[in-house]
């Protein structure tokens, strides 16, 4: 990708590749920030959240990328919900 | 009381195996019975299928499940299905399924179903013949869940549960950009749900949507897709009194 490119493009070329490539990442918001681009989502594991910094970081070069990437938690629930 | 455990968009792939395994062995402690609310795998391929099918093979409750859109990714959801159904999953598409808990009957009708909006907002069968089988497709969703809640009442249910991927109401989706509303669910499947009556209806799909929602008709909502719960599933306690209706039945004990 051209680093000069339009930011919005960009942005939209990473979606693009999350959803194709081996995350099948579609859950992920990807969004301009002033100057910075914010990443925000949950992803399923440790491996996958690695991945994604990796591509986000590899398609959007040159530019200041924040991250806020949690992984799913998997802990039982401590408490029901009764419905009436 | 009927417990019912619910989770949807558990995203499996190879690296996953083992990672709900511990919550899920809890379940005999906490729930009669495990909901799979679609998107159990990233691409929809036998191997990542295999991995759900280990994670969930030989628990203490029954486990019914749909698909969702990424297990649809790699076009072969015939083949996910039976690696899930070898290993005991109650796979249900347009189908309904009965669970016997201490005596009372809980029905579960499923589909994965499809986009197109919320009213006043929604897509047409109109123009493209693309477009007409996008809204054709999520109608076919709907019927299918509509029939599936009628079969469980006249099969005496006590409960009754519709079990979907995509969301029947926008109040689920809260936090989710509103541009992708149409996307993530039909109020086509709540029309259904309010029409053939249930207890309880649940759906993933919205990972940044929210829990709580509720139909027109008065029917409760609940986005169990993980990153919305937050947790390996939620456990809702069900009545089981049969209390829900048919609309046209239950409209017909209301003052006028």
């Amino acid at each position: 990708m051209n680093d000069d490119a339009p930011v919005e493009y960009r942005i939209a070329h990473l979606k693009e590749r999350l959803a194709a490539e081996q995350l099948g990442e579609l859950g992920i918001r990807v969004e301009p920030r002033g100057s910075s681009v914010t990443v925000v989502g949950t992803v399923p594991t440790a491996n996958c959240r690695e991945e994604l910094v990796h591509t986000a970081r590899e398609e959007l070069a040159g530019m200041t990328v924040h991250f806020d990437i949690v992984v799913a938690e998997s802990a039982a629930p401590d408490h029901p919900e009764e419905l009436a | 009381m009927i417990r019912v455990a619910a989770v949807g968009d558990i995203h499996m792939g190879l690296d996953s195996q083992g990672v709900l395994r511990p919550a899920f062995e809890t379940l005999h402690d906490c729930a009669d019975l495990l909901l799979l609310a679609g998107d159990l795998t990233r691409h929809g391929t036998p191997e990542e299928a295999r991995v759900v099918a280990q994670e969930v093979s030989g628990l203490p409750v029954t486990v019914v499940a749909v698909l969702g859109n990424h297990d649809h990714h790699d076009e072969r959801p015939a083949e996910v299905t039976a690696v899930l159904r070898d290993a005991g999953v109650r796979v249900l598409e347009g189908q309904s399924t009965v669970v016997e808990v201490d005596g009372k009957r809980v029905g579960i009708a499923g589909t994965k179903g499809f986009g197109g909006g919320f009213v006043g907002r929604s897509g047409s069968e109109f123009g493209e013949p693309l477009m007409k089988e996008f809204i054709r497709y999520t109608r076919r969703c709907a019927e299918g869940l509509r029939a599936s809640l009628h079969e469980l009442a006249e099969q005496g249910c006590d409960a009754r549960v519709a079990l979907t991927h995509f969301s029947p109401v926008p109040d689920t989706l809260a936090g989710e950009p509103l541009e992708i509303y149409p996307f993530l669910g039909s109020y086509l499947l709540a029309e259904a749900v309010d029409d053939a009556g249930a207890d309880l209806a649940v759906h993933g799909h919205a990972h940044a949507g929210t829990e709580h929602g509720i139909t027109s008709g008065g029917v409760p909502v609940r986005n169990v897709a993980q990153p919305v719960i937050r947790k390996a599933f939620n456990v809702y306690h069900l009545r089981g009194e049969g209390q829900a209706e048919p609309r046209a039945e239950a409209s017909a004990d209301r003052p006028v």
